[in-house]
């Protein structure tokens, strides 16, 4: 069937923020979406209030709008554009939720938009688990034995039917927020309990527990003729209880029988048709009891997922691309597959090879959050890597990871340690199931199949590297034989840990390798086992097999990605990367990509000319530097991971592209940093190095308090922290932090009360182009990536701003920045100080780009061609505002970045911001006044300003002179005020009145049953000094929980002020983004 | 660890470890005779599960299956899965293929009741190879065709990576000599070895009875049959027409089966005789001997089509299935007479997949409706030709 001509314009809903659950896999379907839908010659409009995602780069989609992913504003962008239809599928959980409350609230029907993809009511079934479960049972399949619940009564009884463990899990939450494991009947309750109000329509499923099962997954395609395919089978290294996103996973599935698999393929067809998904892409879930074999259907999801970006990574398949085009009328067979360019999409792909993924943790940062895994997601990133056996795979995924370790390898524990970490739900469990494998040898692999649920034949796999890895320990640091090196390759073991195993260095073993001329080869990525010739250059390495594709040769130049996603480096740095594939690639040059997380654009086939699924590794990196033949390589956007690796690459030989790599270094290091600044004349806040705890005490006093501490080394937990008196600083010391001449502590003078600032650059090493200079709203102190940030400075004090301009061309120039440059800048007292440079493309680089019009990576990448900022026009006797330097200027009026937080994946961690970053996402607001972005950008980031109600008030004394104008003005617009009593009496001398509320420890009824009994709208709590507020951690815990906006610092306040002012006038306006200033 | 290396006719080796019966010593090459194990015609399977299915295919009798998934033996083996004939045949039952390449065998631990491997193909006396670039032959078989092959162990002193300089030109020569000799596909009378001898009836109370005329039948194809409630009678494809009419059947099954549908004049014949009097369903085999009965030409495939994912289309309703398929040879289009239509097409290369006679009740699928190994989307080609049978 041909595409649909009925219609010709298509609005897709993106996902968000990212969140825990739901990242930039979402960027990836969305833009292969949009691709797909112009290719075929509809006008595509996008809603995304996500501004570091690729999709919203102006250009990608017809027409952008980054307004809240709420009825209202969706409701006026369908006024405004008319599309006529909506297509749900490629958002996430955020996308369909949204479409059914569109469909509720009568909005689709009134601007006569349709559904395409899943209708709504095969959504409803998906997503309701209640009815899903009457689906799988009418179609003769079994689900785990469950009760859907609404009161806590009714779960009782279900339990005493039923016995302990129970799995809880709340209807319609993403990623298995809310849902938990009861092993007793008091934490039963209060689980569930938990559940219900974690969903939004306040039911949950309880059910028999499945753990140590197997789990698969499926991912499903079918069109509306009814042809359906398979399109990848995906089995979990991890067994039940542990989320699918946090799981070890392997493609294909490796240990069912053919009889097993096809009964479980023709279950999961079966299951699209009964749910009715017409057309478009599903994961669905099967669990299998590994000694009975009975099989049982855990839930599908009636959209794109990460799991299907994790299939259309591992097999080549589109999946996303596909989706769109078979919702708007194409069947399968219709679809050509794009990698081999002569097959169909309903050849379904054969690998010949393993996918191996690896879900990456946020250990440090949430130490308490990671005790124990489980049916709720927690992990914040993961990494994929291919290789010709499971090991291979597998060690390639760990060490492209970048969680410590070089691949499998074993822990310095005792074996009671060992044995009590594998019999945990662990995220280290797969390296203490290993050192047991290699200390006690196989006989324990049956004890460790049943504790784990791992199975047998990957333990089996653990024991084959451990006998390799015992060869190669007996080898001993004289060189092994050059077979025994062949074969530890071909198992994808790196240089450093044969080197680690041998008792010598990586470059020893490297020189060995080469001596003997052992290479990696590449192999083709083809969804065909070689049946067809590929013409998409998608790669994996392997050893001692057959070498694919020819070399790029000069031409060629190398992006290095920035890995799996984590807090501090996550989607941003994708889009850079992508952007400047794409601007190369105009310049005629031939990108090489390579990156190892699965969810990315950038790691989508058709974004450069040659794709590289391989570990950001300086080893790997060498290696295809090698084949390729390339020269060049880009390390300024790929966050840190990819800079890390400068020195190590231009060592062997690359050139590396814009700042010399000795200048990265200087900025780099603190130490060396602080010697350009103090020879170009920059302010920085006082800091000393400190080498013993009694050294921090001195040093602290003679700096004068607060102080900024940042310890170089810690235990198992955070790092930064502020210290207002002696006594929090000997409390700080007392956590589990190492103070010693190799880890000595830096302390800092902590700017308090400081507006801080962040600006990006792109410089030719002469001229300097600052596309803009962003000022937080939280003060200094919360970390920039965590702060609540405006386009342009609203409190602008014209002389800093200049300063901050000359500081900018000053460290361009004297660092010889080639490319780009961010710096962080904080004023106090008229003073501006340099926090921090960094020789690269930060965070900010897409949202900064976005709403200046100018998109900066496309001025770098030209630059790197040669063409200077005045052969570029930007900077101009027109432009300069001072000598040499331009600056960029903010065309969509107000631009408002929010941080976003999944704090509510860690019940146990406090909420506070600090100085260590903890958010996982941003949302943008854009608006014609401050009010109106802030109030946009708070909405899009998860919580709704309140227009009336009640607004409770817990300030710090230093605080309060500046707050009592916001509260008076709350006051006056309508709010009643709350207030623990010291902050009540204050107020009531200043004339405001409130009504006292008891803290936490005061008794009964406290802030906390307010906030639980939904009385509090707003919360505003500015704790002073991170240990001693403990009292407050309550409030800001219980605030998150309830999704009641919480502000911890005055001028956070303060703008929730405004942006109220703003909602109180009811307006809802939504405003494309503008052309850009510059096209490219 | 057994060194052994797996030969081609063009003369590339690709390397690897012995696993199940041990490989040929050169000594027992003699140009000319062909042996039943260790040499044949190298094709690549694509499949990632349904390793015991292919093993003991006999439509694989005389080939050399290099399995493209590199991960194999994973779930052990069992006599239960086996696709050698009708159930309680065991004189047939074992391992049909010539020999197995691998890229990494699995020896562990297996599921309780089940084999391994390793075990299940030295029980057989079939040697198998691993560790072998199996994309590097799998490109070469697409590139160059498929090919004949052998697996020898390796000399004395062979290292594999220095496979060209450790290997004599002698040994080479010898291996080239026997493969040269050594029958090709095109020609090959395969399916008196694998079908049965004697007629064997299956499910003697079931009705429709079914003649099923036996070139080397899959298991399942009887399996099918028989759990929609047919009664079937396996007859050896050399038996007289005339006998098998004589025994009154409802209607004709012609299976799959191994070699070059051109050379089997008998079958043909037989066949040409049966479907004139009978409703018939041909599989895989038998689609091109009902083709050849019709008067077309069956030619041989560059490389065929060994895997369960290939995409066929129902010309009449425009529906796709994923098919399991096993066949280097195919019928040409432009052969077919008048009174046949071209049912189903393969969705990618446009190749011939099923017939339907117009003036008879004959359909025919070069695929395999039965599965096993692979996707079960058509199984209802069965449901349909019991139908067509009982409303005759
Ligand atoms: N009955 C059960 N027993 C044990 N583990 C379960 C059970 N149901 C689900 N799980 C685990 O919880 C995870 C999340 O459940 P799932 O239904 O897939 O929800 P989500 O929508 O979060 O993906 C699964 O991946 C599985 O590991
Ligand atoms: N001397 C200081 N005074 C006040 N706040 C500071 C100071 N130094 C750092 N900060 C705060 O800590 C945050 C993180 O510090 P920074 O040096 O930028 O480290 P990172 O490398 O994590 O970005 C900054 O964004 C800022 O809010
Ligand atoms: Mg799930
Ligand atoms: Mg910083």
């Amino acid at each position: 069937m041909p595409a649909r001509g009925d219609i010709q314009s298509v609005l897709i809903i993106g996902s968000g923020p990212i969140v825990i659950g739901q990242a930039c896999e979402f960027d990836y379907s969305g833009n292969q979406a949009v691709r797909a839908l112009r290719e075929e010659g509809y006008r595509v409009i996008l809603v995304n209030p996500n501004p570091a995602t690729v999709m919203t780069t102006p250009g990608i989609a017809d027409a952008i709008y980054m307004d809240p992913l709420t009825v209202p504003y969706l409701d006026r962008i369908l006024e405004q554009e008319k599309p006529d239809a909506v297509l749900p599928t490629m958002g996430g959980q955020t996308a369909l939720n949204l479409t059914i409350e569109l469909g509720e609230a009568g909005v689709l029907e009134k601007h006569g938009v349709e559904v395409l993809g899943a209708p709504i009511e095969s959504i409803q079934i998906a997503e309701d688990r209640g009815k899903f479960k009457d689906v799988i049972a009418s179609i003769g399949l079994e689900s785990p034995h469950s009760a859907f619940i609404h009161k806590v009564s009714e779960g009782h009884a279900f339990v005493s039917e039923v016995g302990l463990p129970v799995i809880i899990r709340p209807s319609y939450t993403l990623g298995g927020k809310g849902g938990s494991i009861a092993e007793t009947r008091g934490e039963f309750e209060e689980l569930l309990k938990w559940a219900l109000s974690e969903s939004p329509v306040h039911t949950a499923l309880v059910e028999e527990s499945l753990l140590g099962w197997k789990e698969f997954e499926l991912e499903v395609m079918r069109d509306n003729f009814d042809n359906a395919v398979v399109v990848c089978s995906i089995e979990n290294v991890d067994a039940m209880g542990i989320h699918t996103g946090d799981s070890i996973t392997v493609a294909p599935i490796q240990t069912l029988s053919d009889r097993e698999y096809q009964e479980m393929r023709t279950a999961a067809i079966e299951i699209l048709r009964a749910v009715g998904v017409d057309c478009g892409g599903s994961n669905v879930q099967f669990a299998v009891n590994p000694d009975t074999g009975r099989m049982v259907v855990i839930e599908m999801n009636p959209r794109v997922s990460r799991s299907s970006a994790l299939a259309s990574k591992a097999t080549g398949f589109p999946i996303a691309r596909c989706a769109a085009r078979l919702a708007v009328g194409f069947t399968l067979d219709e679809v050509i597959n794009d990698i081999t360019g002569q097959t169909v999409s309903c050849f379904e792909p054969s690998l010949d090879y393993a996918a191996v993924k690896i879900p990456r943790f946020e250990l440090e940062k949430f130490p308490q959050g990671y005790a124990t895994l489980g049916t709720a997601m927690k992990s914040v990133g993961e990494s994929l890597a291919i290789g010709r056996t499971y090991l291979s795979a597998l060690n390639k995924a760990i060490r492209a990871a970048e969680i410590g370790f070089e691949g499998i390898e074993e822990l310095d524990m005792n074996e009671e340690e060992l044995w009590s970490m594998a019999a945990r739900l662990h995220p280290r469990r797969i390296f203490a199931v290993y050192s047991l494998l290699k200390r006690l040898g196989g006989e324990n692999m049956d004890r460790i199949s049943r504790l784990t649920g791992y199975d047998r034949w990957g333990l089996h796999q653990l024991l084959t590297l451990a006998a390799l890895e015992h060869e190669i320990e007996a080898a001993g640091s004289s060189s092994p034989p050059a077979d025994l090196l062949f074969r530890a390759k071909r198992e994808g073991i790196s240089d450093r840990r044969i080197a680690t195993l041998l008792g010598t260095g990586a470059r020893e073993v490297e020189a060995m390798r080469v001596a003997e001329n052992m290479h990696a080869c590449y192999h083709f990525v083809d969804t065909c086992s070689g049946e067809f010739a590929a013409e998409t250059p998608y790669f994996y390495s392997a050893y001692g097999e057959i070498d694919e594709g020819a070399a790029l040769g000069e031409r060629g130049v190398v992006i290095l990605g920035s890995g799996p996603n984590r807090i501090g480096q996550g989607l941003e740095f994708d889009t850079c990367c992508t952007l400047s594939s794409i601007s190369y690639r105009e310049l005629d040059r031939a990108t090489v990509m390579i990156n190892s997380n699965p969810e990315t654009v950038s790691t989508d086939f058709n974004v450069s000319d040659r794709l590289y699924l391989e570990p950001l590794t300086a080893e790997d990196v060498k290696e295809i530097i090698r084949k390729e033949g390339v020269r060049d390589v880009v390390v300024q956007l790929g966050g840190q991971t990819a800079l890390n690796m400068a020195e190590e690459l231009e060592a062997a030989g690359a050139r590396i592209v814009g700042t010399p790599v000795k200048r990265i270094h200087d900025a780099e290091d603190r130490g060396l940093f602080y010697n350009v600044m103090k020879r170009i004349g920059l302010d920085q806040p006082q800091s000393a190095m400190a080498p013993s705890r009694a050294e921090v005490e001195r040093l602290a006093g003679e700096i004068g308090y607060p102080v900024l501490l940042r310890p170089s080394y810690v235990l198992g937990g955070r790092s930064m922290g502020i210290a207002y008196t002696p006594e929090e600083l000997r409390e700080f010391l007392q956590r589990d932090i190492v103070v010693s001449e190799e880890r000595p502590v830096l302390v800092d003078q902590f700017l308090e009360d400081a507006f801080e600032y962040d600006l990006d650059a792109v410089s030719d090493g002469e001229q300097v182009y600052v596309g803009g200079i962003m000022q937080h709203i939280e003060a200094a102190g919360i970390h920039s990536g965590d702060s609540a940030c405006v386009f342009p400075a609203y409190k602008v004090n014209r002389t800093a701003l200049t300063k901050m301009k000359e500081a900018a061309a000053a460290i361009a120039r004297e660092l010889g920045v080639v490319g780009f440059l961010n710096i962080q800048f904080a004023v106090q007292n008229e003073i501006v100080y340099v926090l921090e440079v960094n020789p690269r493309a930060s965070r900010t680089v897409p949202y900064l780009s976005k709403s200046s019009g100018v998109n900066l990576v496309a001025v770098a990448v030209r630059i790197w061609e040669g063409q200077d900022l005045r052969a570029q026009g930007l900077v101009t006797p027109d432009t300069e505002v001072l000598p040499g330097v331009a600056e960029g200027h903010c065309v969509v009026g107000w631009a408002v970045k929010e941080a976003v937080f999944s704090f509510d994946r860690f019940p146990e961690v406090d909420p506070l911001l600090g100085p260590e970053m903890r958010s996982t996402g941003e949302a943008i607001g854009i608006g014609q006044s401050f009010g109106e972005s802030f109030a946009k950008a708070t909405s899009s980031a998860g919580s709704e300003l309140p227009t009336e109600g009640r607004v409770f008030v817990s300030i710090h004394d230093s605080d309060k002179a500046t707050l009592l104008p916001v509260v008076r003005e709350l006051s006056d617009l309508g709010f009643s005020i709350m207030a623990t009593r010291g902050t009540a009496d204050f107020l009531f001398q200043h004339g405001v009145f409130s009504e006292v509320v008891l803290k936490v420890h005061e008794g009964h009824p406290n802030v906390v049953d307010h906030l639980d009994a939904g009385r509090i709208d707003l919360v505003i709590n500015t704790p002073l000094g991170r240990y001693t507020q403990r009292d407050d951690d309550y409030i800001r815990i219980q605030a998150l929980r309830h999704r009641v906006p919480y502000t911890t610092t005055s001028s956070a306040a303060e703008a929730a002020l405004e942006g109220i002012k703003y909602l109180s006038r009811g307006e809802v306006a939504a405003e494309p983004l503008p052309e850009p200033v510059r096209a490219y | 660890m057994q060194e052994a290396i797996l030969f081609l006719a063009d003369g590339s080796m690709f390397p690897g470890t012995s696993f199940g019966a041990p490989p040929l010593e050169l000594s027992r090459l003699t140009p000319g005779v062909a042996l039943e194990k260790g040499a044949g015609e190298v094709v690549f399977n694509t499949a990632m599960s349904g390793y015991h299915e292919v093993l003991t295919d006999p439509s694989y009798m005389g080939q050399i299956v290099t399995m493209t998934y590199p991960h194999v033996g994973n779930y052990g083996d069992d006599d239960e899965w086996s696709e050698v004939g009708p159930e309680p045949s065991s004189e047939r039952s074992g391992v049909k293929v010539a020999a197995i390449v691998l890229r990494s065998l699995y020896d562990g631990p297996v599921g309780h009741g089940r084999t391994s491997l390793p075990d299940f193909l030295s029980r057989h006396g079939t040697p198998g190879i691993t560790d072998v670039d199996t994309r590097g032959l799998t490109l070469h078989l697409r590139d160059e065709g498929s090919s004949n092959g052998v697996i020898v162990a390796a000399p004395e002193g062979f290292q594999r990576r220095r496979a060209e300089e450790t290997i004599s030109q002698e040994f080479r020569a010898r291996v080239l000599e026997y493969l040269r000799a050594f029958p090709v596909m095109e020609g090959r009378n395969l399916v008196t070895e694998v079908g049965t001898t004697a007629e064997e009836i299956i499910n003697p109370e079931g009705s429709p009875h079914v003649a099923l005329l036996d070139c080397g039948v899959k298991g399942n194809i009887v399996r099918e049959l028989v759990s929609r409630g047919a009664r079937v009678s396996v007859w050896p494809s050399s038996a007289d027409p005339e006998a098998i009419l004589a025994d009154s059947p409802d209607a004709l099954v012609v299976s799959n089966g191994p070699g070059d549908p051109a050379v089997l004049g008998d079958q043909i014949k037989s066949v040409k005789r049966l479907m004139n009097e009978k409703p018939t369903l041909g599989v895989c085999l038998g689609h091109q001997l009902i083709s050849e009965a019709v008067g077309a030409k069956t030619y041989k495939m560059k490389f065929g089509h060994h895997g369960v994912n290939h995409p066929v289309r129902d010309e009449q309703t425009g529906k796709v299935f994923v098919t399991s398929q096993n066949h280097g040879f195919a019928v040409e289009e432009e052969s077919l007479p008048e009174n046949v239509t071209v049912w189903l097409k393969n969705a990618n290369d446009g190749s011939i997949e099923g017939i339907k006679l117009t003036d008879l009740p004959v359909l025919s699928a070069q695929f395999h409706p039965e599965a096993s190994p692979g996707p079960r989307d058509a199984r209802w080609i069965f449901e349909d030709f019991m139908e067509l049978v009982r409303s005759k």
